[in-house]
């Protein structure tokens, strides 16, 4: 069961790795566009600069559902399975079910492509025709059906139940859910858990709802900005608090906290886990919150402060952004051990390349 | 012993270098040869050629996602998520090792 779902989990991250570029690009246009005054467009009577790039974002995200679907399949079938899921993913536009739709309908064709490749046996001379016409054909045929005949009233019903739910919460629950999506978007700097709360962002973002989105692209920058705010304020009062090595790595954590990166943040955290997750992740969590309850909206997925003049209510983001990261900032400075002078100066030791023991016996050489 | 890798990981920009470098430092320190392609968001670099292929006793994928199996066929390979990389890239390169004499 297990190994089943680390697999799901495998063709969701690579249908999303391959979906990232497009939302970025989509999402700029249309924020660009729409700063410039542009809006989507009728016909070609309606054609203006501004006018393009807002419709060709829209139609960007409109392929969201294909995406999903197309490399969901692609990454359990390999390449018979992209055009059937790419057909799953325009069946999931139509039942109003985006991303979940599609990613639903991309995992059905693509295990069900994965099957008859693998136990529909045919004469010699058909082969060549099994991933160009037998395989796209038949997965389409089965999993089509099921997707309009079974799924699709409750894929409909729990969209826009989800939906209704996220525009109808009140500033107080906005504060909560604000506080919890930023909290668990990055309490492991871009890992494992943080995963999960960031995927529902997305696929919101795709359902045409961006507040989360905005949580989610500022929350992934407070950790590296607060840690920079803590160093900061750390020298200003005279409580050293991070080593010489950590320094320097919070030199790199921010450059890459600005592209909203915030694994440049692992290294010091790995130094002092407990401390620093804490600090951090209540850190993002009033970012949330404020951002979440002031109508920030983000539609671009990704670029970190670079899509700030991009997101509704830019002015509340970067008051949430800086908030949140001073919060961390304090939280580092009072709850860190103050360093003595000679803890401090690590650089001159060997560089310590011992590793935690880990437990390997789930994987082995084929 | 002689080694080629994988390395790609979700959003393409940071994990894959990160185990990339992991698997660089550990496989030197332990006195391995190893060549590792990444595939991130730019695309593939330092590809694998079939030459380093054939020669390789062992590969290791560190992906989070699918990546292509096709030219490792006849291959010994084994597949980790880039986190485990990050934490522990020499007790996989032993693993392989402690694998291959067994």
């Amino acid at each position: 069961m297990k190994k089943v779902l680390n697999d799901i989990k495998k063709h969701v991250l690579t249908s999303i790795s391959y979906l990232l570029p497009l939302v970025v690009a989509a999402g700029l246009l249309i924020a660009i566009g729409n700063l410039c005054g542009g809006s989507v467009m009728e016909s070609l009577d309606d054609l203006t600069v501004p006018s393009a790039l807002t419709t060709i974002g829209v139609w960007g995200m409109g392929l969201i559902p294909s995406f999903i679907g197309g490399y969901i399949a692609y990454s359990i079938a390999d390449r018979p399975g992209i055009a059937p899921g790419f057909l799953m993913g325009q069946l999931a536009s139509f039942l109003n079910a985006g991303f979940l739709g599609g990613l639903i309908g991309g995992l059905i064709v693509g295990y069900i492509a994965l099957a008859i490749e693998k136990y529909l046996k045919v004469p010699k001379w058909a082969q060549a025709l099994m991933p160009m016409m037998i395989v796209p054909t038949v997965s389409t045929i089965i999993a089509g059906l099921i997707m309009f005949f079974v799924l699709g009233g409750p894929l409909v019903a729990f969209t826009t139940a989800l939906n209704n739910f996220i525009t109808n919460l009140d500033q107080s629950q906005k504060v909560a859910y604000g506080f919890i999506i930023g909290w668990i978007g990055c309490i492991d700097y871009g890992g494992a858990i943080s995963k999960v709360p960031n995927l529902i962002c997305d696929g919101l973002m795709a359902d045409g709802i961006y507040g989360p989105e905005g949580i989610k692209v500022l929350a992934a920058m407070v950790p590296p900005f607060g840690v920079t705010f803590g160093l900061l304020l750390s020298k200003l009062i005279h409580k050293p608090i991070f080593k010489k090595s950590e320094e320097e790595n919070i030199k790199i954590a921010f450059p890459m906290g600005v592209c909203m990166i915030s694994e440049g943040v692992i290294p010091i955290a790995m130094n002092d886990l407990v401390r620093t997750v804490i600090s951090t992740s209540i850190g993002c969590g009033v970012c949330g919150a404020i951002v979440f309850s002031m109508g920030v909206e983000s539609m671009v997925p990704s670029g970190g402060v670079f899509v700030i003049p991009a997101m509704t209510n830019p002015l509340w983001a970067v008051i949430g952004l800086l908030v949140g990261s001073c919060v961390t900032a304090v939280l580092l400075v009072l709850i860190k051990k103050r360093l003595s002078p000679e803890e401090i100066d690590d650089l001159g030791a060997i560089e310590d390349d011992t590793e935690e023991e880990v437990d390997l016996s789930g994987f082995s050489l084929s | 012993m002689k080694l080629v890798a994988v390395c790609a990981c979700t959003s393409g920009i940071a994990h894959t270098y990160m185990a990339k470098e992991k698997l660089r430092k550990a496989a030197e320190s332990l006195g391995h040869e190893i060549h590792i392609e990444t595939q991130g968001t730019i695309g593939v670099e330092d590809e694998l050629t079939p030459v380093q292929i054939a020669e390789a006793d062992a590969v290791i994928l560190a992906v989070d996602i699918h990546v292509e199996k096709g030219r490792f066929k006849g291959k010994r390979v084994m597949e980790v998520p880039t986190s485990l990389v990050l934490k522990a890239s020499k007790q996989i390169i032993q693993k392989v090792e402690e694998s291959l004499k067994a």
